[in-house]
């Protein structure tokens, strides 16, 4: 109980948000916009979970808004020219890889430090993708949407989806032996190099993987309208770090896991919806996004102060 | 300005300094050349137009104020080791409430803009106190109130109300020259002059390069490692302040989206100067230089005809400085990593 | 003995940058045998410790394990072929459970794999319970004590089966319960064959534990003998290298009667200091000797305001200070060298000149305007003073050995005109000819009228340079004797009557 006390903090702080929800804004809890509220929110979930793991190794990307643009822009053309579903899937994914490793070598084999490496990555992938594109929008063919299926249908496929990813990849932290060297790495990398593993392959290894479920995300995004804006994933950095960090991921390194990222998650996707149900503007959601990434943050260093003390 | 007079040894670490600082005015004036030859055009009625007028010169200097007042603020962040992702939202904050507390509470222009500085500094206050009190990561904390400051400005604005028609008296400091030069320039270089004395003439410059190369050993030297840490974010915020002044001048408007992306120019601009991501080692002058390189490419590539006609200036400015900070970051660890490779071929094989 | 050794060294060297840390090591070690090693701070121990974990590639001599030459030893090969260490300062994880730190070191896993985490924490249960120690296998590191996390570590060698196991300081900050354990369980290790590497400053303890033990000083190995052919005479001799009464300068004044510090029952609950009181007088070096971890340092730290204490009352010629910073410490006149002269005494990268003035920004830059003639002056005074070799104020302190490195240091200090000067370990990793004049500034500053607290681990040098010795141990002042006292006397001291013997 007490190791989990952060994520259980975060759960009970969602819990409050829903009772409270569902005494002053019960038509929330209706299903079609629930349902729609959870799929906007699954390639979020899917980002959010590679982001969680390269915080764990103690460093950050956020350049995934503008791979994120990329690989929706390059998915969605290879699409509209007539590529099937199952081949456009795995491309977009090794695009995100791709740029994904560009980060890590930088990263890992230069050992700059990653905040500046992403900065510099996200604007220039942001730039190339507005320079090639002038912010113009795909088409996609029908099939794309929903995969073809219903929206019902579609909607459930993704939420599915990305449930079943997150439950995997959380078990995969804990049980497989490549998830601990995460945590080792994030820990103490000296010591992790004592130990036998290879703090930089690791790191490496994190930000292509963190790019690869960038790629994923992507399509799952590109299934959901009948259009690529080839702006879709400004912000997305943002929104996912907070998920992160508000769900208890230290950006330290080492603690924290995907459960407490996804409630994390949850409790920030209530934020716009309570604004509206609570009749408060919209236009707070960022600064309240900001104070709630700072909240997380003095509660983690006044307990770690606590813990030293 | 140099670091320190009187050196003599040529494998100094300040000539290596100078030495990069060199190469980047080398660069500067290469590009500066090119842009010359191949951006400056005479039109139909044969008067020339383009990069090499001195018109344009001007606009150049008038529109790098704004990033290199960050780009300044940002120069004593790094130099501690620290960094400060909030200046170009506090930018954006600041300038709407300069805008409504003159538009909305009825100030004067002088007694909002002193107010706004005051709030710039304050909101400066908000991450040093973070950083210094409760020892959290200067890149979250700043992450944290990058979002709030931005989030700040739009909640006042709603999103949308931009507040316009300055008196003509205030325009004049962003849209008018004074003394042969744009106005805000003389604001710009005034406090190039201030922070350079701070960083390398002043016992406050001293102790930023000792905390950023060593936290510890400052603290065991007696420094106040926390005030002056503070000190460094303080006037972070106060710069990004007067950059908010100077932006709603030149644009004669203010908005909240002011300033959205400008703190990577500024990393870019300090980086390109030779000031070390990881502290310790940087120079104002450097700054000033890779404000420029940003500047003239940003400027020189609006006016080469092949860009003018894919009407894509920005994004090429974008994309190239991004690519820049890049090259530099891979540049400045290039050293360590040859020297790392040639250590490990000359080691006796056990 | 068995003719093919577990390990062997021969002629060992290793250098950091410019700095010899091992210049031609022998050394061997049997199966079934605990050999001791034994040398002053900085004698080349750790760093030796680092070429046998593969932690660090040496740049010349051989190493050899059961016979067969290894090259390229890394941590992970060392670990395979059943070396292991037991740090000084655990080098566990912090964030992660006993358990699981364990397995870490244990597994030789490849990353597909899955992990049985039950089977974890039985086996993690079953080593703890070998040691006798009462830790969950389920605690995160972080929130164990340190000799805890010590025999975490022993956990994890024991787990290892390794063949060869190398105790750092095992018992610096262990109880004596927790102590004897760790003596039953070498007695096993060395009774199943395994060759055990063991190193400690406490003379009792190699002569209860060891069957041979190797002196190492300044990075050489300087003869290896069996415990029975030796007495604790003959080993401090071998560390030092020359007969005490040589090499430390005599005093040449007494000091005065005026008393400069007083300390009554100063304490601080978070770094285990309790009722220490002692008085200096102006003039005076006292010396502060004891075992690692008897709390010097961690006294040295309180003085300065880098800890403040929590209890009891500190005054400075007769004024009472409340010391709650390292700036107020230097505005009240005390000056401290840290033992970490490379992390803590001098900024590496900055100039010798900017590293002297650190200490005197107020002072010596009023206006906060730098003066860089001023303080180039000051700094070829200095450098001529205590003949610093350096190529100048501008040469960036990491350039210089570590001798001279200890000096501008110590000039950073001296420039504060202090009215209390504490050396932490001043002669630590500096050689000898920068040790014998550093003895010389000590001297020189004493009679100057200064009130000297010198903390050192180095037993002859406590006793050749002080004027009275405090000994420490467990946090707290157990003696004070005087000067010129005999080593084992000290020795004995640090060592407690009620620790006396229970080895």
């Amino acid at each position: 109980m007490k190791r989990y006390f952060r994520e259980l903090s975060v759960l009970g702080a969602l819990a409050a948000v829903l009772v409270g929800m569902a005494i002053f804004a019960p038509a929330f809890f209706s299903p079609q916009p629930l349902l729609s509220l959870l799929t906007r929110e699954a390639p979020t979930l899917v980002v959010a979970c590679g982001m969680a793991c390269v915080i764990i190794t103690r460093q950050i990307d956020i350049s995934v808004g503008s791979m994120f643009s990329v690989c929706s822009v390059c998915a969605g053309l290879l699409a509209a020219r007539g590529w099937p579903l199952l081949l456009v899937l795995p491309a977009s994914v090794a695009l995100g890889a791709l740029l994904g490793a560009v980060n890590g070598l930088l990263v890992a084999g230069l050992r700059l430090p990653s905040i500046v490496v992403t900065l510099a990555t996200m604007v220039t992938l942001r730039q190339g993708l507005n320079l090639v594109r002038q912010g113009e929008f795909v088409n996609l063919p029908d099939r794309i949407q929903w995969f073809g299926l219903s929206q019902m249908a579609g909607q459930l496929v993704l939420v599915g989806a990305s449930v079943v990813f997150l439950v995997a990849l959380a078990l995969a932290m804990r049980h497989v032996a490549a998830g601990r060297f995460v945590y080792a790495v994030g820990t103490d990398a000296e010591a992790a190099r004592l130990a036998g593993i290879r703090p930089q392959l690791v790191t490496f290894l994190v930000f292509i993987f963190i790019g690869a479920l960038t790629g994923l995300a992507a399509m799952m995004n590109l299934a959901q309208s009948p259009q690529v804006q080839p702006l879709s994933g400004a912000g997305l950095e943002l929104k996912v770090i907070a998920a992160v960090v508000v769900g208890g991921v230290a950006i330290s390194g080492g603690r924290g896991n995907l459960w407490g990222a996804f409630t994390g998650l949850l409790l920030l996707a209530c934020v716009s919806p309570a604004l509206i149900h609570l009749h408060i503007e919209a236009y707070w959601e960022k600064a309240i996004q900001g104070a709630i990434i700072l909240l997380a943050v003095v509660a983690d260093g006044l307990r770690a102060r606590g813990l030293n003390r | 300005m140099s670091v320190s007079p009187g050196t003599k040894n040529p494998r100094d670490w300040k000539a290596l300094l100078t030495r990069h600082e060199m190469l980047l005015l080398y660069v500067l004036i290469a590009e500066w050349l090119f842009f010359y030859f191949a951006g400056t055009t005479t039109n139909r009625r044969g008067v020339v137009v383009g990069f090499g007028t001195l018109d344009r010169q001007f606009d150049i200097l008038r529109h790098s104020c704004e990033i290199g007042l960050l780009a300044l603020a940002l120069t004593p962040v790094i130099i501690t080791a620290g960094i400060d992702l909030s200046i170009g939202s506090l930018l954006g904050l600041c300038a709407i409430l300069f805008g409504k507390l003159w538009h909305d509470g009825g100030l004067t222009i002088p007694v909002a803009a002193g107010l706004t500085l005051a709030l710039g500094a304050l909101a400066g206050g908000i991450n040093a106190s973070l950083i210094t009190a409760l020892r959290l990561p200067p890149l979250i904390v700043t992450l944290g109130t990058y979002s709030l400051f931005r989030g700040l400005a739009e909640a006042i604005t709603h999103g949308a109300i931009t507040y316009t028609d300055f008196p003509a008296s205030f325009l004049f400091v962003g849209q008018e020259r004074w003394l042969g030069l744009p106005t805000q320039a003389w604001v710009f270089l005034g406090v190039a002059l201030g922070v350079g004395l701070l960083v390398h003439r002043t016992t406050f410059g001293r102790a930023f390069r000792t905390i950023g190369f060593s936290p510890e050993g400052a603290r065991y030297a007696g420094l106040p490692v926390a005030r002056r840490l503070a000190l460094v974010y303080v006037l972070a915020g106060l710069i990004a302040a007067i950059a908010a002044i100077i932006y709603t001048a030149r644009l004669g408007q203010a908005k909240a989206d002011a300033g959205t992306g400008y703190e990577l120019f500024a990393i870019t601009a300090v980086v390109l100067g030779g000031t070390s991501i990881f502290g310790g080692t940087g120079s104002v002058h450097g700054t000033l230089l890779g404000v420029a390189a940003i500047a003239v490419l940003k400027n020189g590539l609006a006016c080469l005809p092949v860009v003018m006609r894919m009407n894509a200036a920005e994004e090429m400015s974008g994309l190239l400085t991004g690519a820049l900070l890049l090259l530099a970051l891979t540049a400045s660890v290039l050293p360590k990593i040859l020297s790392r490779f040639r250590t490990r071929h000359h080691a006796p094989a056990l | 003995m068995s003719p093919a050794p577990l390990l062997a060294l021969r002629q060992l060297v290793k250098n950091y940058g410019g700095v010899r840390a091992l210049r031609g090591v022998d050394f061997d070690l049997q199966a079934g045998e605990v050999h001791a090693l034994l040398g002053e701070n900085g004698a080349g121990k750790s760093t030796l410790i680092k070429v046998i974990t593969g932690a660090h590639q040496p740049n010349g001599g051989t190493l050899t394990l059961a016979g067969q030459r290894v090259a390229n030893l890394t941590p992970s090969t060392a670990r395979a072929l059943g070396i292991a260490c037991i740090y000084q300062q655990p080098a566990l994880f912090p964030d992660l459970t006993v358990a699981e730190n364990l397995a870490l070191r244990l597994e030789a896993t490849s990353a597909s794999s899955r992990i049985d985490w039950p089977a974890r924490r039985a086996r993690a249960e079953q080593w703890l319970a070998r040691l006798g120690a009462e830790i969950s296998p389920e605690a995160e590191v972080r929130s164990l004590s340190m000799p805890e996390q010590q025999l975490v570590e022993i956990a994890c060698a024991l787990g290892a089966g390794a063949r060869i196991v190398i105790m750092d300081e095992p018992t610096a900050s262990l109880t004596q319960k927790e102590q004897r354990l760790l003596f039953a369980v070498v007695r096993d290790l060395r009774k199943n064959g395994v060759g055990v590497i063991y190193i400690s400053h406490r003379l009792e303890e190699i002569f209860a534990l060891a069957d041979r033990v190797t002196v190492l000083r300044d990075g050489q190995s300087v003869g290896t003998h069996a415990v029975g052919d030796i007495d604790e005479a003959g080993l401090i001799r071998l560390m030092v290298g020359r007969e005490v009464a040589q090499i430390y300068p005599a005093a040449e004044s007494t000091p005065g009667h005026r008393v400069a510090l007083s300390l009554r029952a100063v304490g601080c609950r978070a770094s285990g200091v309790h009722n220490v009181s002692f008085e200096v007088r102006s003039g005076e070096i006292f010396g502060l000797g004891g075992l690692v971890g008897a709390g010097r340092t961690e006294l040295a730290r309180i003085l300065f305001g880098l800890t403040p204490a929590d209890s009891g009352e500190i005054t400075l010629h007769g004024q009472r200070l409340t010391l709650r910073s390292p700036q107020a410490a230097v505005a009240q006149g005390i000056a401290y060298v840290p033992e970490d002269r490379r992390r803590h005494g001098v900024v590496l990268e900055l100039p010798i000149a900017h590293n002297l003035t650190m200490a005197i920004h107020r002072r010596f830059f009023p206006t906060t305007w730098l003066r860089f003639g001023a303080e180039r002056a000051l700094a070829l005074d200095f450098i001529r003073d205590l003949a610093v070799k350096c190529a100048g104020p501008d040469a960036p302190g990491g350039s210089l050995s570590g001798g001279n490195q200890q000096k501008v240091s110590l000039a950073r200090w001296l420039a504060t005109k202090p009215k209390l000067l504490i050396l932490d370990e001043p002669t630590q990793g500096v050689d000898v000819g920068a040790k014998s004049e550093i003895h010389k500034i000590i001297r020189r500053l004493a009679k100057e009228g200064l009130a000297v607290i010198l903390i050192s681990s180095d037993l002859p040098e406590v006793i050749g340079m002080s004027d009275r010795i405090g000994v420490m141990g467990g946090g707290t002042l157990r003696a004070i004797l005087p000067g010129g006292s005999a080593p084992h006397d000290v020795m004995a001291a640090a060592l407690g009557t009620t620790e006396k013997g229970s080895v």
